[in-house]
């Protein structure tokens, strides 16, 4: 059963939703998606190829089709962010150190300087976010929380050998997930019990240690009553004869096939291309021509 | 001379629904109407989910009425510029299982925390701390102990000293005996019923457990699916047994006994809502 | 002994008191400008001080991923585009709780309540530090602006986080802390 993760929404919330369209992309096993996922995240992180990133996206909307996802539905996730990518981008573009041997000025206007270095800067980071968060959004919509933690604990397995506790990483983050409507239960009864003695939390409290003081009345019950059933459970564990990940048999058995080898293979010839155009500034000649062409 | 008292507590016609206009919203309160006036106790009984806990939110403000009313001395608190303190300061809420509230590390402190939160001056918060601390049976010695290391019984009565040291007219509790031995249950009762002797004080005490609703109660609400279904007296209330059975609800041991054994053909009354009652039935059964 | 048992529970329950912290605005209180002191890392330093660095290390592991997630999916501020890095939101985050363990332990023997304190503050410096020297690196802001920052907010979120480790850690230990009565 999958659950969706819901977060404060301040416009369209596509990551940690699910879909289930039961596509291509929904049946790959779960360790190839997680890896595929780490993939692009370190491309992306890794590249400055504007070349590169574009690949990247491209890829990463024709996954989101292949998800049998809509791609506005999609796309929407982007909005909310928009206009302070736009600002961060500006920063970007004008504040960038200028190498000012290296850099071609562009254009300029009283103490704006914007070069080609910059431009190239603002536009790599709208398109990292992009991709990120695309690519996010593609694997939430196709992989339920328990498929996630499957994955990464198979992933994490093969290095149990030198020491990596794969099971309980696994088990830490599904204990994380399922404790957070207990918190949201708690946080609301303890804010409803304090507010009944007259507690305000703090609202409008200029001095940040007396807001601070004020929040305790909150903070400190909810970590004490959180401490308290994390007790609970542990005795529960221990009961039933929990000793951690050594020896444990396990009860679903990831297989991989073809498609999820296929899908691997893609993403990993992606990423390299990504990383491989930063390096060898395949860049440079597409700069060159566009700016040169004036 | 028919005395016109006001109620303390007016609840009229109050609706209330969770998360409204979304896929999930749920109905909580349909249209309920309640009153509560000084020197009783009011029970409010009904299953799990009925609204019990949503109805007496309302009673403190901490939610505002979607649609009906409710007056606070007078005062409704649907009026925007309503004081939303003082109304909490005069109805005093203690929700379930109360100890999980203590923040403070020495008891006296987390006792202190409401008049505190009044700007009562120093003296005065003393003073009140101690007499409310005396009144659940903690001496005032107690203020210096570590919160942690009170009973559970010790802090549930120190979460309620917390409540009294506000000095409410109204005491609004939500399963006051829940997780208690019956030593504890039986003290909590008595200080219970001891705060109410006072002039002027009434409590609205919700529960499953129709002792305590019998112990204290002088009338009773019964809750089912957001509606009063059934109000009266103690004793009317209770009457109707096969309504509360049908509902969900179970009747005190003391009328359950007296049920079973009229079913067997035993002449009993079945009106009958305490243990000395029912031995009472017992004895002149046995002596006949 | 802290058997693996118990380092996973408190793992994953503090990890979720650090995304629930988050998520809600509980995490954040408002300061100068529009930018907000945070204290989502201090069940890390909690964590850690409990039991023991391996275990802060994960919560640190859940609190910057988490991060990341948030910056992407509802961001709050300009500088949730640069928290899309992992660089930025998770490596830095590795190191809050085995610097807190390490301060507690050190000062431990001298004075609980002190030891403490200090782990509040060291973890959150460490947060403070390692994020903000990763923003310069990338030279996403300018130095001079990173230690503006790093003073005007990373001090007041020591102090808040040594205030709730300490009040946190003193009630669930039964730990007497320098005053040793009730106030009232």
């Amino acid at each position: 059963m999958s659950k969706v993760l819901e977060f404060e929404l301040i416009g369209h919330v596509t990551i940690g939703q699910y879909l289930p369209t039961g596509s291509i992309l929904h049946r790959l096993d779960p360790r190839a998606k997680l890896l595929m996922g780490l993939l692009l995240i370190g491309a992306v992180v890794v590249s400055h190829s504007l070349v590169g990133l574009t690949a990247l996206l491209l890829a990463v909307l024709v996954g989101l089709v292949l998800a049998c996802v809509p791609v506005p539905f999609a796309l929407a996730g982007l909005r909310p962010m928009l206009p302070f990518l736009m600002l961060l981008a500006l920063l970007q573009v004008f504040t960038i150190p200028q190498h000012a041997a290296t850099a071609t000025v562009l254009w300029r206007w009283s103490i704006l300087t914007m070069t080609d270095r910059g431009l190239l800067a603002g536009i790599l980071l709208i398109g990292r976010f992009s991709v990120m968060v695309l690519g996010l959004s593609l694997f939430s919509f196709s992989t339920t929380t328990t498929e996630f933690t499957h994955g990464l604990e198979h992933l994490l397995r093969p290095w149990q050998r030198f020491g990596l506790p794969a099971h309980e990483l696994a088990l830490i983050v599904n204990i994380a997930i399922h404790f957070l409507p207990i918190l949201a239960e708690e946080t609301e009864r303890l804010m409803k019990a304090q507010a009944s003695r007259g507690a305000d939390f703090g609202r409008g409290q200029r001095n940040f240690i007396k807001r601070a003081r004020k929040l305790l009345p909150l903070l400190v019950p909810l970590f004490l009553v959180s401490l308290q059933r994390a007790e609970h459970l542990i005795e529960a564990m221990e009961a039933r004869c929990y000793v951690g990940g050594k020896g444990r048999t396990h009860l679903i058995h990831l297989q991989m096939q073809l498609s999820d080898y296929v899908a691997l293979a893609t993403a990993l010839g992606l990423a390299a291309f990504a990383i491989q155009l930063s390096i060898t500034h395949a860049d440079q000649v597409l700069w060159h021509w566009i700016f040169m062409n004036r | 001379m028919i005395a016109c008292t006001i109620p303390l507590i007016d609840v009229r016609g109050l609706a209330y629904t969770y998360l409204r206009g979304t896929p999930l919203e749920t109905q909580a309160l349909r249209s309920v109407d309640l009153h509560v006036y000084a020197g009783e106790t009011v029970g409010i009984i009904g299953p799990t989910g009925s609204g019990k806990s949503t109805l007496l939110q309302h009673l403190n403000g901490l939610l505002k009425p979607q649609q009906g009313q409710v007056y606070v001395n007078g005062i409704s608190l649907s009026d925007p510029h309503v004081d939303i303190r003082s109304i909490r300061q005069r109805i005093g809420l203690l929700f379930q299982n109360p100890e999980d509230q203590l923040f403070e590390r020495y008891a006296g402190d987390d006792v202190a925390f409401g008049p505190r939160n009044l700007n009562l001056p120093a003296d005065q918060v003393r003073e009140r701390v101690r007499q409310v601390m005396e009144m659940v049976g903690l001496p005032f010695a107690y203020k210096d102990r570590l919160t942690a290391e009170l009973s559970h019984g010790e802090r549930r009565r120190l979460a309620l000293a917390g409540v009294l040291a506000l000095e409410p007219q109204v005491l609004v509790l939500d399963e006051p005996t829940a997780g208690l031995d019956p030593q504890g249950r039986r003290e909590l009762l008595h200080i219970l019923s001891q705060w109410r002797v006072k002039e002027g004080r009434a409590i609205v005490l919700a529960s499953h457990n129709m002792e305590d609703i019998v112990e204290l109660s002088t009338r009773v609400y019964v809750l089912v699916a957001g509606q009063i279904v059934l109000h009266g007296s103690l004793r009317d209330v209770f009457s109707h047994h096969d309504i509360l059975t049908q509902n969900g609800l179970s009747v005190p041991i003391a009328m359950e006994t007296m049920l079973m054994l009229r079913q067997r053909g035993y002449p009993v009354s079945i009106n009958v809502l305490t243990a000395e009652e029912a031995t009472r039935e017992i004895k002149a059964l046995l002596y006949v | 002994m802290s058997t693996t048992t118990r380092k996973v529970v408190i793992a994953g329950v503090m990890g979720a008191i650090s995304i629930f912290l988050g998520v809600t605005h509980l995490g954040f209180i408002p300061w100068l400008a529009g930018a907000a002191l945070t204290i989502m890392h201090v069940p890390v330093i909690i964590g850690a001080v409990l039991e023991g660095p391996l275990v802060g290390l994960v919560i640190g592991l859940i609190f910057g991923a988490f991060s990341l997630l948030q910056a992407a999916i509802a961001p709050t501020g300009p500088a949730d585009v640069w928290f899309t890095n992992p660089l930025v939101s998770i490596v830095p985050r590795l190191f809050i709780g085995p610097v807190a363990w390490l301060s507690y332990k050190a000062l431990r023997a001298i004075n609980e309540a002190l030891s403490l304190v200090i782990a509040g503050i060291a973890g959150t410096l460490t947060n403070t530090v390692l994020v903000l020297g990763v923003l310069g690196l990338y030279h996403f802001l300018p130095w001079p602006l990173i230690g503006t920052i790093a003073i005007t907010n990373g001090l007041p979120e020591a102090v808040i986080a040594a205030i709730i480790t300490l009040a946190v850690v003193a009630a669930w230990k039964r730990i007497e802390t320098g005053r040793k009565s009730s106030a009232v």
